[in-house]
């Protein structure tokens, strides 16, 4: 079996650990944290990582349940769920085309913040990190069926809102 | 144009019906700028997720994660350094051992002529205190003159001698 690099195999996830987290916790600050730990806890466990069938698989799991933990504790907290959320698009502001654009963008995100977590991050690890179903359940500890449900009432939702808007 | 093909794709998008390849081609789809009027709507969601796959750690995140964990790398590395790293306590002791069996071993060559020669100062020094007494006896012998000193002097010897023994 390949030897495993941290600085050739486990750093470079960095980004998609980076974008899971921020998916989950909507604060750039707070995900950054996360991978963090996430790549400290990783670098603990060097010595199992020969056991590891799949350092991405493995290591966006461990992110997750980093990231699910710190939205859990800051909810227990009762701090604000999502920053992002109150940049929702002012309309009255300008006219500009870029605005415009921007503003349309945002309250797409605002839609899939306002998703369920499982359903957000099944979106992301589809649509941003193209990630086939079977890996999703993997990633997430759960079944094949439940990605697919999951899945298909986020886009529902998505598509229906988009045209409500 | 006929936009057939991508309103059938869209339809099975939301359905979770298409391939990652045909994900693909709507992503791009939506990306380009003369998206037909009854789509834009999409558009934004497509490039959302578009932009989003450039989200990104900032450049400085890699050299701060590399110093926390190359401090310990460091020691792990020379916990690699091999066996013969590790078997240098072993061979250190060897050496040592080594160098006190030859240290004791010029020791005792050492002691044994000493004390061998310790004895010979020992011999001499008794041969000294008995020729003192056979020089005695044998200026008794030589005198043998009277009978009386005679049995004297070699009664005075002995006592001389246990004497000596004695002090000794």
């Amino acid at each position: 079996m390949k030897e495993i690099s941290f600085k050739n195999d486990v750093l470079p996830l960095k980004d998609k650990l980076f974008r899971l987290a921020l998916r989950i916790t909507s604060n750039r600050e707070e995900a950054e944290d996360i991978v963090q730990d996430t790549l400290i806890k990783l670098w603990n466990q060097r010595d199992e990582w020969s056991a590891i069938q799949n350092m991405e698989t493995y290591s966006m799991t461990v992110c997750r349940n980093l990231a699910l933990d710190s939205l859990n504790k800051r909810e227990r907290q009762n701090i604000s769920l999502d920053e992002t959320v109150h940049d929702q698009p002012d309309i009255s502001r300008t006219q500009d085309e870029a605005l415009i654009r921007q503003q349309q963008m945002d309250s797409i995100q605002a839609i899939i913040q306002q998703l369920p977590e499982k359903q957000r991050t099944i979106i992301l690890l589809r649509d941003i990190e193209e990630k086939s179903y079977q890996e999703i359940a993997d990633i997430m500890g759960v079944s094949l069926s439940d990605v697919k449900v999951n899945l298909f009432r986020a886009r529902q939702t998505v598509k229906t809102k988009i045209n409500k808007s | 144009m006929n936009y057939q093909y991508i309103e059938q794709l869209l339809e099975r998008y939301w359905g979770c019906q298409t391939t990652l390849e045909e994900e693909q081609i709507l992503r791009s789809f939506f990306k380009q700028e003369d998206v037909p009027n009854h789509l834009m709507q999409y558009a934004p969601f497509f490039a959302l997720e578009a932009e989003e796959k450039y989200e990104k750690l900032g450049e400085d995140f890699d050299k701060r994660i590399l110093a926390m964990t190359e401090t310990e790398n460091k020691t792990v590395e020379a916990k690699q350094v091999k066996l013969s790293t590790r078997l240098a306590p072993f061979f250190k002791a060897a050496a040592v051992v080594a160098v006190l069996l030859t240290i004791s071993n010029i020791a005792e060559r050492a002691l044994q002529k000493n004390s061998a020669s310790s004895t010979t100062v020992g011999v001499t020094d008794t041969y000294t205190k008995k020729e003192d007494i056979t020089a005695k006896i044998k200026i008794i012998d030589h005198t043998q003159s009277e009978a009386m000193a005679k049995a004297d002097s070699l009664k005075q010897a002995p006592a001389i001698h246990k004497e000596d023994m004695m002090l000794e």
